[in-house]
């Protein structure tokens, strides 16, 4: 159904892209005077197949290449080494309501969207009531899009997406952004589809969805395909991996000293229990984060407060050290912050640090969004719904419950 | 259907039977165009015989009496809403398809389709300001009792090839703009220039009998002087559209050929670059 020859995409690193006119003057001048760009292979070799009413599923970390590799094989970037074949009618989604005109009423976008995405005019007018039905926003389908919630507008979006019938799914996850009552959805008719005999190309973060919907997954790493198989092992190996690191840290060592002088953030970094810098943690595991700072000033007892947000951007929790000892002299001191097993949910958490005086209150300076960690969901985890359901809620804490006959 | 993309092998010509594939699309994204064109606009379809309107009012005052140019049998307003009538479809399409695939942006980064498909549908919308334009030409017509001769039956191919000429230059600047973007900024300039040097307030004749050859061939490898002139004179039987009309003519089937040539190998790259 998919075959897929030695694909590769090049990029040139640092190239122009958008228009600029010194830029692509100098571009020139570079390439005439013999200059060349460093070479950047987002994805590299890659060969495989699928076959009808298979799902595969891909995984890998950040910029391992799974976006361009979907890009590629959508037709959206043409490959630079290599060649694939689809057999079928193809629909990809890496995006739901791409091409929405907020001008436009709901019924005028659903044709928009339909079209966009490969439909005919008379399949979307043979499918409208359904897909209005589905979205649930028949009282509003006349009414500009612009006036629409934003939970609204995906869900009409998501209406459309769902009643394309392709004979080939390529699908991203940028689709499980949204509500978690929408990521369900999306999921559920997901596996409407494999099981209609469509096949499927699956790249998402989310290892429950992979085990659960795709018979088999490919593991990306820097752009090359690192292993192929059974989800279950494949997503296993992936969240053992430890990664290389940088990315799990910041060196703040050359910012400046607050206006006030009190002091300064030197280093930040996510370490797991064996002292490794980590950029993602299974929440099964426990992690520490660890915090360098200087105080230059006599005359305040400042301390790190960390603010930890999820990926929506709400507030999970604020935390600071206790009453107790804390340094007022200058120097430089670290604090570890230590997070336990199975605390958070699945998701991207962001940190902000004030660093903050609490007697007499003064907070001397905010650092916004200093790092951010990923905590990736675990087939073990006893947190975890026995039926792949998503567990809602900022965080997943696992409390004790107990059950006795009355 | 199958799909096989090879890196190694590429068609410089563009793929018309995958863009006949996507009619649909190209048809809603007009309709879309149209409709957002007039959703919030008070006078909705008016404004297509507002804008023509104005232009014939301004370049009658102008040419018709202040400079009193010559236009033969046919009074000055007939001669000009003939030529403003296929000139603004011209400017429009220049407008509108120009920018398109940088206006498209956010559906191109998220999926495919032939990319031609983006500034033919904007020239498609301007089709319907055009047939209103060209039913002001058909009432200026009966006002001034005048009937087009047998000539007449030219003039859908000089409007074919005023469409032609109108896409090609659409296609040529959406695919430059793409990497160019500066050049969004030359389209008003082309524009108002284009409006002098090409026959539509006056006719062709002031030019050739007044102005040294080599002018004259500068003048003619403006696609639209000689479009212009074939136009109007199937029409209303006025002016000359022999000779170096041809020139036109032929400097505009290149424009459009390698319009498509031109665009064929930038949409291959357009997503890395938008």
């Amino acid at each position: 159904m998919i075959k897929v020859e030695g694909l590769g995409k090049r990029y040139k690193l640092g190239a122009p892209t958008a228009f600029d006119p010194r830029a692509g003057l100098m571009e020139n001048i570079r390439r005439l005077t013999g200059g060349k760009r460093p070479d950047f292979w987002a994805v590299r070799d890659v060969s495989f197949e699928v076959e009808q009413g298979e799902a595969l599923g891909v995984i890998g970390r950040n910029g391992a290449g799974k976006s361009t590799l979907l890009k590629m094989l959508s037709r959206i970037t043409v490959p630079t080494a290599g060649r694939f074949t689809i057999n079928g009618r193809v629909s990809s989604l890496l995006e739901v309501g791409t091409g929405f005109h907020p001008e436009l009423s709901g019924r005028e976008n659903v044709f928009l969207n339909g079209t966009i995405l490969g439909m005919r005019r008379a399949e979307v007018r043979r499918k409208f009531d359904e897909i209005v039905e589905f979205s649930g926003v028949e009282r509003f389908i006349d009414t500009a899009v612009k006036h629409y919630s934003n939970g609204q507008k995906v869900r009409l979006a998501f209406a459309v997406a769902a009643h394309l019938e392709p004979e080939v799914l390529i699908i991203d996850e940028v689709l499980a952004v949204g509500d978690v009552e929408f990521q369900r959805k999306c999921l559920g008719k997901m596996k409407d589809v494999t099981t209609h005999g469509r096949t499927i190309l699956f790249v998402s973060h989310n290892m429950s969805a992979i085990n659960s919907l795709c018979g088999r997954c490919l593991l990306l790493d820097e752009g090359r395909i690192e292993a192929i198989g059974d989800p279950g092992s494949i997503t296993t190996r992936y969240l053992s991996h430890n990664s290389s690191g940088l990315v799990g840290e910041k060196d703040l060592s050359s910012s400046p000293v607050s206006p006030d002088g009190a002091g300064r953030f030197l280093h930040l970094r996510w370490t797991n229990t064996s002292g490794k810098v980590i950029d993602h943690v299974q929440l099964t595991q426990a992690f520490n984060l660890e915090v360098d700072f200087e105080i230059v000033e006599r005359g305040y007892k400042p301390q790190p407060v960390a603010l930890v947000y999820n990926s929506s951007g709400e507030i999970a929790f604020m935390t600071f050290p206790g009453e107790g000892d804390h340094p007022t002299q200058p120097g430089r001191y670290r604090a570890t912050l230590h997070f336990p097993a199975n605390l958070f949910n699945e998701d991207t958490y962001y940190v902000s640090f004030w660093f903050c005086t609490w007697l007499p209150h003064k907070v001397h300076f905010v650092l916004e969004n200093a790092i951010s960690i990923q905590v990736l969901d675990d087939l073990e985890s006893p947190t975890r719904a026995p039926s792949h359901a998503t567990v809602m809620g900022i965080v997943r804490p696992k409390l004790p419950w107990d059950i006795h006959p009355l | 259907m199958r799909i096989h993309v090879d890196a190694a092998r590429w068609s410089a010509l563009p793929d018309l039977h995958e863009l006949f594939a996507h009619r649909d699309l190209f048809l809603t994204l007009a309709i879309r165009d149209l409709k957002v064109r007039y959703a919030q606009t008070v006078l909705g379809l008016a404004w297509a015989v507002v804008q023509p309107l104005a232009t014939l009012v301004i370049l009658s005052l102008i040419f018709g009496r202040a400079v009193n140019v010559s236009t033969g049998d046919v009074p000055y307003p007939l001669f000009a809403i003939a030529g403003i009538s296929v000139w603004s479809y011209f400017a429009f399409v220049l407008k509108e398809s120009g920018g398109s695939v940088i206006g498209a942006q956010e559906i191109v980064r998220k999926i495919w389709f032939p990319r031609l498909i983006i500034p033919l549908s904007k020239a498609a919308v301007g089709i319907v300001d055009l047939l209103v334009a060209l039913l002001m030409v058909v009432v200026l017509l009966a006002w001034y009792g005048v009937v087009p001769g047998p000539q007449a039956l030219y003039a859908p191919l000089y409007l074919l090839a005023i469409i032609l000429i109108a896409l090609g230059l659409g296609i040529w600047i959406s695919a430059l703009t793409i990497r160019f973007r500066d050049l969004q900024h030359v389209v008003p300039f082309i524009i108002q220039f284009g409006l002098f040097a090409t026959p539509v307030a006056y006719p062709c004749s002031i030019i050739t009998e007044s102005l040294p050859k080599w002018v004259q061939v500068l003048y003619f490898l403006n696609p639209m002087a000689g479009a212009v002139e074939g136009w109007r004179w199937s029409l209303l039987g006025v002016g000359d559209p022999g000779g170096l009309c041809w020139l036109s003519l032929g400097s505009g089937l290149v424009i459009f050929v390698t319009s498509l040539l031109g665009f064929r190998s930038v949409e291959r790259v357009v997503a890395d670059l938008v």
